[in-house]
């Protein structure tokens, strides 16, 4: 496994394609699974299409419209957007895998991975591990 | 050594086992004593004590105002009891934007009481920093944070101002976070450099207290001093003014480095009135601090500057401190503050508080700030 270090400016999608890319690369393998995967709760790992920023932007704002930042949420031991951001990462997941066939990663023409920053700013860790041969 | 000194000593040099012990305890409690919707609600904050506690108050509010962008004022406790209520309607909404932390170790100074129930009335949330959640400031207010720390020897008051202090910064830093002024991971970096200052503590008082002597014995039988310092260090220098009075007896003032130019220059006999300057180079005062040094130098008053920097002042004329954040300046502050204090007493024979005998004799058991009468409105 591969654990590489993210420091988010704001809240959003990050694109960490280039580091599970790498991490294929470095396995060797070229039959198998790559699993993403993020030790924090409030953020998320999910797959978009890069081609339109404001797409991106579209996936972002339609989270924060689903549960927007409030002051009533009952979780208080840390921020509003803190609390909201646990609702929002509980939601999305935490992880994702994929297909890796002939040594390439299984995604679409039009799909990347990307670490979603729910309470940034922060630093935070994505890992990656490749099963297979 | 008199019994006296001893005691004093043995606090000062208490105080980075305090910090690193109360820290966590004391953080945990801010954590919790106001809800979001609570600290949403907040537009304007009052922090208000006496004499020590005024003094953390004035120390805190620099840093509190400027991590959340709020109005905050520090306010003696008869302003906060007698001078905000005058004509506003009680229990409306619009007051209900007030937060009130009133700041008591002890929680039974009357005029404190008096105003955390006035303020309550008024229709202000009501938060009382205390070392004693059972005291008449505590049952006064609406919230509580708990600030108790282990018991030590008597002395004049250095473990229970640094824990008034240290109460108060994490309930700033709390506010702020909730408010989203500041990240997470903002608020838990000055946590940790507020913990930190445990490490600067440890055996910081040792290391001064030769100089600290010394200073004080070249200074002779002084009967007044000017204590003075900006923003946070205003906070430190009401301190240090306040220890000189309860331990020494001298008449000690604080002083604004601005303010001390505008009236206390003016003093006759300067040569018998030592100044001691607090000027960390980190201050946004840091500039006219520096003026304020010439100046006494042309006075002819002796002074000690309490700075980071040994080339602020000739080297007999300054005690080093480590490097901080102004913000958390007044945490090592009370080190010299609290020794010079001390030594000023030794050298006097001075019983503190006068040992409460005699024509003091009224200040028995805090008698005379406990049992004032409290006076509520409409009552």
């Amino acid at each position: 496994m591969q654990s590489f270090s993210l420091s988010t400016n704001h809240n959003g999608l990050y694109d960490i394609t280039p580091m599970a890319v790498a991490e294929l690369a470095a396995s060797g393998v070229t039959a198998g699974m790559l699993l993403v995967s993020i030790p924090h709760s409030t953020a998320a790992v999910t797959v978009v299409s890069p081609w339109d920023v404001r797409g991106l932007e579209d996936v972002n704002d339609e989270i924060h419209r689903l549960v927007p930042t409030r002051i009533d949420f009952k979780h208080q031991h840390d921020t509003p957007q803190d609390a909201a951001g646990h609702v929002k990462a509980a939601l999305i997941g935490h992880s994702r895998m994929f297909i890796v066939n002939e040594g390439k990663l299984g995604l679409g023409h039009s799909q990347k991975v990307y670490f979603w920053e729910f309470d940034g700013p922060r630093n935070r860790t994505v890992h990656v591990q490749v099963i297979g041969k | 050594m008199s019994a006296e000194l001893d005691s004093f000593l043995t606090q000062i040099r208490s105080l980075s086992d305090l910090l690193q012990e109360a820290t966590p305890r004391i953080e945990s409690n801010a954590r919790t004593v106001l809800s979001t919707p609570e600290i949403y609600g907040i537009r304007h904050i009052i922090l208000t004590g006496s004499g020590d506690s005024y003094a953390a108050a004035l120390a805190v509010a620099p840093a509190l105002r400027a991590w959340t962008g709020l109005p905050v004022q520090p306010m003696v406790s008869m302003e906060a009891s007698r001078y905000v209520d005058h004509g506003r309607p009680p229990l409306s909404g619009r007051n209900r934007g007030l937060l009130v932390v009133s700041i008591s170790s002890s929680g039974e100074a009357a005029r404190l009481v008096e105003a955390t129930h006035r303020l309550r009335a008024l229709g202000a949330i009501t938060l009382t920093v205390t070392a004693s959640p059972a005291s008449r400031a505590a049952r006064a207010a609406e919230k509580t944070l708990d600030i108790s720390i282990p018991a030590s020897v008597s002395a004049p008051g250095t473990r229970s101002y640094v824990a008034s202090l240290l109460g108060t910064y994490l309930l700033s830093i709390r506010i702020a976070e909730v408010l989203m002024c500041m990240t997470m991971d903002c608020a838990g970096a000055l946590r940790s450099e507020l913990a930190g200052m445990s490490n600067a503590l440890h055996g910081l008082s040792e290391s001064m207290e030769a100089a600290a002597r010394e200073r004080i014995d070249a200074w002779g039988l002084f009967h007044a001093a000017d204590v003075i310092g900006s923003g946070p260090s205003f906070g430190s220098a009401s301190y240090t003014a306040a220890k000189m009075v309860e331990a020494a007896g001298i008449h000690a003032s604080a002083q604004d480095v601005e303010e001390f130019h505008h009236l206390n220059y003016f003093v006759d006999t300067p040569e018998s009135i030592p100044a001691i300057l607090f000027a960390p180079t980190r201050s946004v005062a840091v500039n006219r601090t520096r003026e304020l040094v010439t100046a006494l130098e042309q006075l002819g008053r002796p002074y000690l500057a309490i700075t980071d920097d040994t080339s602020f002042a000739p080297a007999k004329n300054v005690l080093v401190l480590p490097q901080v954040n102004e913000f958390f300046a007044p945490i090592l502050q009370t080190v010299p503050g609290a020794l010079l204090s001390a030594f000023t007493a030794a050298k006097r024979k001075a019983a503190h508080y006068r040992g409460h005998t005699g024509p003091w004799r009224g200040a028995r058991d805090a008698a005379l700030v406990r049992n004032s009468k409290i006076e509520l409105a409409n009552q």
